[in-house]
């Protein structure tokens, strides 16, 4: 039984369908990556999981359990990291905790003795009396996560778990999931790190106005949408537009960042530059960043004025 | 270690005891983190009014017919109209704070219900309510205004006060769209009530349209108990009283629970 399942599910906010007939499964262990530009539909997503937010349309499954008609037994089994942290400023770090363990069932002992395990576990423990407002972003993002495993859960959903920290946070934060992942916690995460998708998801699902254009292990979809490299260019003597039609005529996909043109391939085939004159150009291997921008890129544009 | 507890009953639609308890528990943990500033909430402020008026103005007023001296008619609607204030204000501002910072929607990601959350939410006014009236009326007590013999029953009064005030609070933090908003509550609610609900003068003395409106209002039952616990004159108006606060918190739980999970649910 697949830990999550997802078929045709629909998230409406008045007219706006912001979840528009999505499917998906991830199965158990398995770590889920759901990337997408801002209003893509991912938090909508997560939310419906958590029970937070009424599902508009299509069925979702927590091991086999209905979210609409079991929300209770579904959010027995599930920790929710919530893109606004949701932490109390009025309590202290480890009576965020322990209130929070009471809360989803633990009497006060078994809540106290699992919040010593989760501040271990993620180097908290000397900041426990510390008042929540004290902390560093960093910290505060463990802590709530830290807070959603306060039950141990089965599956645990992280919405856009490392956004606004620092590298080295981000990688503590990496470490620690990746801990979770080996004792088989299945993990859905949202993200826009492009680094943190490749290194913490086992697929990855990405989504563009409320659905999903497609979905795959990193490798693969890098393989399938950018080819096995990429091409950076750098104009230095010939105009812009120039080479812009130069790729237009080849047949090739191509993206303006700052100063580069990216080129990509598709199907596991390097691009083929046509012959152009006054460009660096210098190759390196494809990414998730390149697949991206192939698959969203048309949508992004659209959206610009 | 267990892991949480499935709560079947809970797919049923009945209320989990543990949400209530473990969010009742939440807000008294937080109360208490700041116990010397809510302090001067519970006893200065109030004092410093029931010594006001049952000093002050109760020296202009004389003596009134039914009740022998001001202070003794004026004491129980003090602490009632202060245990009103405490109910609206928990669950009017903190509630709305609390909306703000995602506490509730934290607690929905735990086998919460909205339900449960507003039963938490009224079971922390009434306990904010008790507090209050244990503090003022123990200085009523100790001036001799309210006979020792009252204080059970105005303690089941205030959980009268709880359940009403913390209801229009919730409905209030629930639609108001900005702090700027909720403000209201206490122009449009709070303060009126404590002046007209025949706390600081019978209602018999306003003007004869303003009456009936003076006594549908929510607070004036809850005062007409106090003073009828306090004075030990209880009558069949009593017993309206206790059926119209009744009828109100029965009226204000549904409404609460809906407008509540349309602002937390979307
Ligand atoms: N409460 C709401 N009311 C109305 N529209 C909403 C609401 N919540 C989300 N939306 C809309 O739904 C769409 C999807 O939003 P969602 O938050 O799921 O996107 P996202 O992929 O998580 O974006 P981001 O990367 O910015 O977090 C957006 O167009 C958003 O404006
Ligand atoms: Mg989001």
């Amino acid at each position: 039984m697949a830990a999550i399942e997802a078929r045709g599910l629909i998230k409406t906010f008045g007219s706006l369908r912001a979840v528009d007939g999505v499917s998906f499964q991830v199965e158990r262990g398995e770590t889920y990556g759901l990337l997408g530009p801002n209003g893509a539909g991912k938090t909508s997503i997560m939310r419906m999981l958590a029970g937070l937010s009424p599902i508009s349309g299509g069925e979702l499954f927590l091991s086999g359990l209905n979210v609409a008609e079991q929300p209770r037994a579904v959010r027995t089994r599930l920790g929710v990291v919530t893109q606004a942290d949701g932490l109390d400023g009025e309590l202290s770090v480890r009576q965020n905790l322990e209130v929070f363990g009471f809360l989803i069932g633990l009497s006060r002992r078994e809540a106290r003795a699992r919040a010593d395990e989760v501040l271990g576990f993620f180097r908290l423990r000397e900041r426990g009396n510390a008042e929540v407002d004290e902390l560093s972003g960093g910290m505060r993002r463990r802590l709530a996560i830290a807070r959603a495993l306060m039950g141990k859960p089965e599956v645990v959903v992280l919405d856009e778990p490392s956004t606004g920290l620092d590298p080295e946070s981000r990688i503590r934060v990496w470490e620690e999931l990746a801990e979770l992942k080996r004792a088989d916690v299945t993990l859905l995460m949202s993200t826009h790190y492009m680094d943190e998708a490749e290194t913490l998801c086992d697929r990855i699902a990405i989504m563009h106005s409320g659905r999903i254009l497609d979905e795959d292990t990193p490798p693969e979809l890098i393989r399938r949408h950018a080819g096995s490299a990429a091409l950076d260019l750098r104009p230095s003597g010939s105009s812009r537009a120039d080479i812009r039609d130069a790729l237009t005529n080849a047949g090739l996909r191509f993206r303006e960042v700052g100063a580069v043109i990216r080129v990509t391939g598709g199907n596991g085939a390097p691009p083929v530059l046509p012959p152009l004159e006054g460009v660096q150009v210098s190759e390196r291997a494809a990414n998730l960043e390149d697949v991206f921008l192939a698959l969203a890129g048309r949508g992004l544009q659209e959206e610009q004025p | 270690m267990s892991t949480a507890t499935p709560v079947l009953a809970a797919e049923t639609g009945l209320i989990r005891f543990r949400s209530v308890h473990a969010i009742w528990w939440r807000h008294l943990l937080a109360l208490s983190r700041v116990w010397q500033v809510a302090m001067t909430w519970f006893v200065i402020e109030p004092v410093v009014v029931l010594l006001a008026v049952a000093l002050g103005i109760g020296r202009l007023v004389g003596e009134m017919d039914a009740y022998g001296s001001y202070a003794l008619f004026v004491a129980p609607g003090i602490v009632i109209g202060t245990a009103m204030f405490h109910a609206i204000f928990e669950c009017s501002w903190s509630t709305f704070e609390r909306i703000g910072q995602s506490y509730y929607e934290t607690a929905l990601t735990a086998p919460v219900t909205i339900p449960e959350i507003i039963l938490a939410e009224l079971a922390f006014a009434i306990t904010r309510a008790l507090i209050s009236t244990v503090a003022v009326a123990g200085f009523a007590i100790a001036f001799g205004w309210i006979p020792l013999a009252a204080l059970p029953g105005l303690l089941l009064v205030s959980v009268g006060v709880g359940l009403v005030f913390g209801g229009i609070g919730l409905l209030f933090a629930a639609l108001a769209p900005s702090m700027h908003a909720l403000s209201l509550v206490f122009t449009l609610v709070a303060t009126p009530l404590y002046f007209f609900s025949g706390t600081f003068f019978p209602i018999s003395v306003l003007p004869d349209w303003l009456q009936p409106v003076a006594w549908a209002a929510p607070l004036t039952p809850l005062v007409e108990l106090a003073r009828g616990v306090a004075t030990g004159q209880l009558g069949v108006v009593h017993l309206y009283c206790g059926l119209y606060v009744m009828a109100l918190a029965a009226l204000l739980y549904p409404l609460a629970v809906v407008l509540m999970r349309r602002r937390l649910m979307k």
